[in-house]
């Protein structure tokens, strides 16, 4: 028999071994003193459960042992003849009147916790029962068992009434899907348990097929509604694009004198502004470029001013707020106006007569890293101008024998218009003054 | 209520000196007389209290055992108060009702209980608990203090049964309600104090002062003796031998009959040792010094009444050997007794919170047993 | 039927205990001669003695712990603690004793007494006269907690309590002491059962979860909810433990809304547990979250600014608009 450490003193976890009282082979009585220990609390004497020989001491003086260590054996007989049998058995005292009920301890296997011990810290999970599986049909390979762990019902409780009929019984998030999309719950079957709605049964309601868990669905809304509809409306009109590589190498040399001066402090100048005014300049000698078509009149309409569109990226997506009367402004106003404008973009303060009232738009890809593009038109306008990333790349320059190669400054912009009212040749002279005035400012004075 | 009693011994103790200990038998063994009280038994008495104080003292050592074993959690000790408890509990009668706080296995053993009914409160197999114990001995209290008013109140409901003041004293009754020194300063211990003077209970408060209070002296308590304590609250004090069971048992037993008869309350303050430690958790090598118990050992209330009844050859050796034996037998008991109690289950305890167990709990019952059930058996 | 105010109510429910158990018995400061300092005891030790109606010293430990021996012995009594805020001398022995003597004795002794406490503010009163410490209680396994909140209620209520096996807290609130309802003292009436719910108003839109002194406030809010287009129901809890889920959960289970609305202070008041219990639930039929009004996490402020710490017709219309717009 084994006696195990035991907690003296109501949670402590481990004691020193002092001194034993006892060697191999001595007898010993019940309660007769075997070991001193040392605790964090202080020093006890231990005596023994059984009345027996000493078969081994397992643990020796100085040594620190956790509660529970079985620390010596003691046997009904000789050490030579200890047989496993002893495990678990009675132990017996000389002291016992001979109808004495003889005791079993249950310290060894029964697994019982036994005083003092207090409640083990588990580890891992405690073996779940395994419930019979139900019948599985043929066609259904039977799955591994998996152990059915009673889970609380998400059903209605035993408790009070359950609700009538005709409340649909739906949780919060269900119910939010089901507000979102107008379903009434009450309209709605449920194929969750005990009939409650799940949202999958609000979408089937709602004509829409439940989620893939593979793809996310963003419904289309606000400003993302209207560039789907517009990119949709301007497709309709037969169009067509025209590509021009300039030389911007000068207007970067004007931006830098611009930005030195002390009227453009503050201001973010970049080549964007010096194109919004030769797009102005150009528009004035083929200002079918600002045309838009009136289809009640059937008439082309050519407005006097320019109203230039922005296309802009906000936190809620594409809008091309559009400067009014751009053309009247000077190079310092312009910049002014669209540093405003950019700056009420990023915040998403555009307001809707921002949107409204456009005649010809810019879109600047190269501020991205893209080279160039074929634009769409902002709906009902004619025209729309595309900006490339600004490059430094090798030209020709010079002639005659002055003719080389050297690194500029060259972007490419694009054009694309509505062919119904503007045709390739004022297309193309429209791009080629603005290459005129972008590869050199100063023949802006010619428009 | 109660009657205006002559009250000369009242009135004498109120003039007795702190050192004026009532003393019956001194720790040497001789017999010397007090003013007031006398020891009412026969020395047969004196035998079996000899022998209920000896196999106290074993069974209190097999307590002690079966911690150190593993079996109990706890063991409270009550070695070197044989005298205080045994020696009152001579002074019941059966109408008496008893208090106990946590310490008096004397007590319970003198009044019949089966010690191995108690093991399970110390095991953890049970609340507090005994099924079959006396019906006039209440549950013990680790709270300390609050079993003192409900002792007032029960000595309120005797007086309203009209158990007190009888003149057939058969018919009277009172109550017995143990606490330590230390129990003292708590507000619930004065403030029954002051409950039992304005009712004028049937009661005696039984307050064995063994010096300590886990490892503060009594001094921290209080610097006046504590059974002066009840003057200031309108009732007699009287300060015991209490290692003299002679002595405790004739002031127990004025005690008790002047409140059956109507004399309300008194304060009797036993005045002993704990020879042991608070409980098998303590260390009282920590905090107090050999000499002390070398001291007290030298009172110890079990040899001097030996000693007394082998000079007067009212016992001998072989009666001693007897009632050793006697006292290994109920150690034996007590170790098998306290094997197989019975592992509680927590399923049965919804329904012991109420007298009507509310729905919820029955449900709340329900969904444990089902949440136990859902485990392969001995994970 | 007659027409009474809660105070009298209550003493004749007392009287009538008394008078049908020789073994009740009440104690507490003040209630004999005085006859209580609001009275609920007037005239009842004249009639029944000063064995019976006890005046004890000044100490709440005390009378509660006494009180344990006496019902040990056989009696019933009925404790008055005379201001919630003196309770807690004797909550050790509430909550160390008088909870706990049946389980510890493994249900072999048990504790028949009730403890009543005026309780809740809305009087003007200074501090410590205004407590609301009914969780404290409800959170105690082993106790009973009642309240009542109309004449009616409080005459049956007091008598179940009192013939109750189990020790029972019985709280009353102050503020209603004087008002007056509709009381049968028929001794053949069937009340209710004590720890049942009472639907003190029928309604469709919202439920109103409530006990005490906040049902007259809920009645009166439902009433004008009503001159708005608005159906609201009102359950008077009645009991705090336990608590009447069968009640509460058809109800919620019916309007899909549930508003608690106590005096006492927000933080883990009987609106917490409420809530838990109805998420746990009634999850699939919740409209919208189970809101509170409460008084707020202070501890009773002066009373020149109590109308603003209690929850009133305004606070519980505006949580019902918050639930219904969800």
């Amino acid at each position: 028999m084994e006696f195990r450490l035991p907690d003296p003193g109501e949670g402590l976890v481990e004691a020193e071994i002092v001194e034993w009282k006892v060697s191999v082979g001595d007898v010993v009585a019940v309660n007769d003193i075997l070991l001193e220990i040392e605790t964090a609390k202080s020093l006890v004497e231990l005596p023994s459960p059984f009345a027996g020989v000493v078969h081994e001491i397992l643990a020796p003086a100085g040594q620190v042992v956790p509660v529970g260590t079985p620390i010596i054996r003691i046997g009904a007989d000789e050490p030579a003849e200890a047989h496993p049998a002893e495990e678990g058995t009675a132990p017996s005292s000389a002291d016992a009147p001979a109808d004495a009920p003889v005791a079993t301890t249950k310290t060894e296997d029964s697994g019982a916790v036994l005083v003092g011990y207090g409640t083990r810290a588990a580890v891992s999970r405690r073996a779940r029962r395994h419930e019979a599986s139900a019948p599985v049909p043929a066609a259904t390979p039977a799955p591994a068992p998996i152990p059915a762990a009673p889970v609380p019902a998400p059903a209605a409780s035993a408790v009070g009434a359950p609700a009538p009929a005709d409340v649909p019984r739906a949780k919060p998030p269900v119910r939010r899907v089901a507000r979102d999309l107008g379903v009434d719950l009450a309209t709605v079957v449920g194929t969750g348990p005990d009939g409650t709605i799940t949202a999958a049964d609000v979408l089937t309601a709602a004509g829409r097929p439940p989620q893939d868990p593979g793809e996310q669905r963003i419904p289309l809304r606000g400003v993302r509604r209207a560039m789907f509809q517009s990119m949709t409306a301007s497709l309709a009109v037969p169009q067509a694009t025209a590509f021009v590589e300039v030389d911007v190498t000068a207007t970067m040399q004007l931006i830098d004198t611009l930005r030195r001066r002390r009227d453009f402090t503050g201001l973010k100048v970049s080549p964007l502004v010096i194109f919004a005014k030769a797009a102005c300049l150009a528009i004035e000698r083929v200002p079918e470029i600002n045309s838009r078509y009136d289809a009640a009149a059937d008439e082309m309409v050519i407005p006097t001013d320019v109203n230039l569109g922005i296309a802009a990226a906000t936190p809620r997506g594409l809008v091309v707020p559009n400067i009014k009367r751009a053309n009247q402004l000077n190079l310092l106003e312009l910049t002014r106006g669209l540093n405003d404008m950019v700056a009420l973009a990023r915040e998403g303060r555009v307001q809707p007569s921002d949107l409204a009232g456009g005649t010809f738009s810019i879109t600047n890809v190269g501020v991205f890293g893209v080279d160039g593009g074929t634009p769409i038109m902002n709906n009902g306008e004619a025209a729309i101008m595309c900006l490339g990333t600004i490059l430094r790349k090798p030209w020709v320059v010079g002639e005659g024998e002055q003719e080389r190669i050297e690194p500029r400054s060259v972007c490419t912009v694009s054009l694309t218009f509505d062919h119904r009212l503007v045709d390739g040749e004022m297309g193309s002279k429209f791009l080629a003054d603005v290459s005129t005035i972008m590869s050199d400012p100063a023949l802006a004075l010619l428009f | 209520m109660g009657v205006a009693l002559p009250e000369p011994v009242a009135a004498a103790l109120a003039t007795r000196a702190d050192d004026q200990l009532v003393q019956l038998l001194t720790p040497s063994g001789e017999l010397v007389a007090d003013e007031h009280f006398h020891y009412s038994g026969t020395d047969q008495d004196l035998v079996e209290d000899l022998r209920a104080m000896l196999l106290t003292r074993a069974i209190d050592a097999e307590g002690t055992a079966l911690q150190r074993k593993g079996e109990l959690g706890l063991w409270v000790q009550s070695l070197g108060q044989e005298a205080a408890q045994i020696g009152s509990a001579r002074a019941f009668t059966g109408n008496d009702l008893i208090v106990p706080s946590y310490r008096e296995l004397g007590v319970y053993l003198a009044l019949g209980l089966d010690p191995v009914e108690f093991l399970g409160t110390f095991r953890g197999t049970a609340m507090v608990d005994w099924p079959t114990g006396p019906a006039n001995l209440h549950l013990p209290s680790f709270v300390i203090g609050t079993q003192t008013l409900h002792a007032v109140g029960m000595a309120m409901a005797l007086q309203r049964d009209g158990r007190v003041g009888n003149p057939n004293p058969d018919d009277n009754g009172a109550v017995v309600v143990y606490f330590g020194d230390g129990a003292t300063s708590q507000g619930d211990v004065n403030e029954s104090f002051v409950f039992a003077a304005a009712a004028h209970a049937p009661l005696v408060f039984f307050c064995q002062n063994n010096q300590w209070a886990i490892s503060e002296p009594t001094t921290v308590q209080t610097p006046i003796p504590l059974y002066r304590r009840a003057a200031g609250f309108g009732f007699p004090g009287v300060r015991v031998d209490g290692n003299d069971v002679l002595a405790v048992r004739a002031v127990t037993e004025w005690a008790l009959e002047r409140a059956r008869s109507g004399g309300g309350p008194v304060l009797i303050e036993a005045f002993t040792y704990r020879m042991g430690a608070h409980t098998t958790s303590d260390d009282p090598t920590k905090y107090r010094s050999a000499e002390e118990e070398a001291e007290w050992k030298a009172k110890d209330p079990v040899d001097r009444l030996r000693t007394y009844l082998l000079a007067k050859g009212l016992i001998d050796d072989a009666w001693l050997g007897q009632v050793a034996a006697e006292g290994a037998a109920q150690a034996e008991r007590l170790r098998t007794g306290c094997v197989q109690l019975t592992e509680p289950q927590l399923a049965d305890s919804f329904e012991l919170v109420y007298t009507d167990t509310p729905a919820h709990l029955l449900r709340q019952r329900d969904e444990f047993q089902a949440y136990e059930a859902s485990f392969e058996v001995n994970a | 039927m007659s027409t009474l105010t809660m105070a009298k109510a209550l003493n004749a429910g007392l009287r009538r205990a008394l008078a049908n158990d020789p073994k009740v018995l009440l104690a507490g400061e003040d209630i004999g001669r005085l006859g209580g300092v609001f009275r609920i005891t007037e005239g009842l030790q004249a009639e029944f003695g000063t064995d019976r109606v006890v005046d004890t010293p000044l100490a709440e430990s005390g009378i509660v712990g006494t009180a344990v021996g006496l019902a040990l012995g056989g009696y019933k009594p009925v404790v008055e603690i005379q201001f919630d805020g003196f309770v807690y001398p004797a909550f050790d022995q509430i909550v160390s004793q008088v909870s706990r003597m049946h389980f510890r004795s493994h249900g072999r002794l048990s504790v028949p007494m009730v403890v009543r406490i005026p309780y809740g503010g809305g009087i003007g009163a200074i501090e410590h006269h205004s407590e609301s410490p009914e969780a404290y209680f409800a959170h105690t396994p082993g106790l009973k907690v009642v309240t009542c909140a109309r004449p009616s209620d409080a005459y049956w209520m007091i008598q179940q309590a009192i013939a109750d096996p189990d020790p029972v807290i019985f709280f009353e609130p102050k503020r209603r002491y004087h008002d007056k309802g509709e009381v049968d003292l028929d001794a053949s009436a069937a009340p209710d059962p004590l720890y049942q719910a009472r639907i003190a108003r029928t309604g469709t839109d919202a439920t109103l979860l409530t006990y005490g002194p906040m049902v007259r406030t809920c009645l009166d809010a439902a009433a004008a909810a009503e001159a708005e287009g608005r159906s609201l129901e009102v359950i008077d809890l009645r009991s705090l433990s336990p608590i009447d889920d069968a009640t509460v959960f058809a109800s919620v289970r019916r309007t899909g809304r549930a508003i608690v609305v106590h005096e006492a202070a927000r933080t883990l008041g009987m609106g917490a547990e409420l809530a838990a219990r109805i998420q746990s639930e009634c999850f699939y039929e919740l409209q919208a979250p189970v809101l509170r009004v409460t008084g707020y996490d202070l501890p009773y402020p002066p009373s020149r600014t109590e109308h603003s710490y209690l929850p009133d017709l305004d606070r519980v219309l505006d949580a019902v608009d918050t639930s219904l717009a969800h």
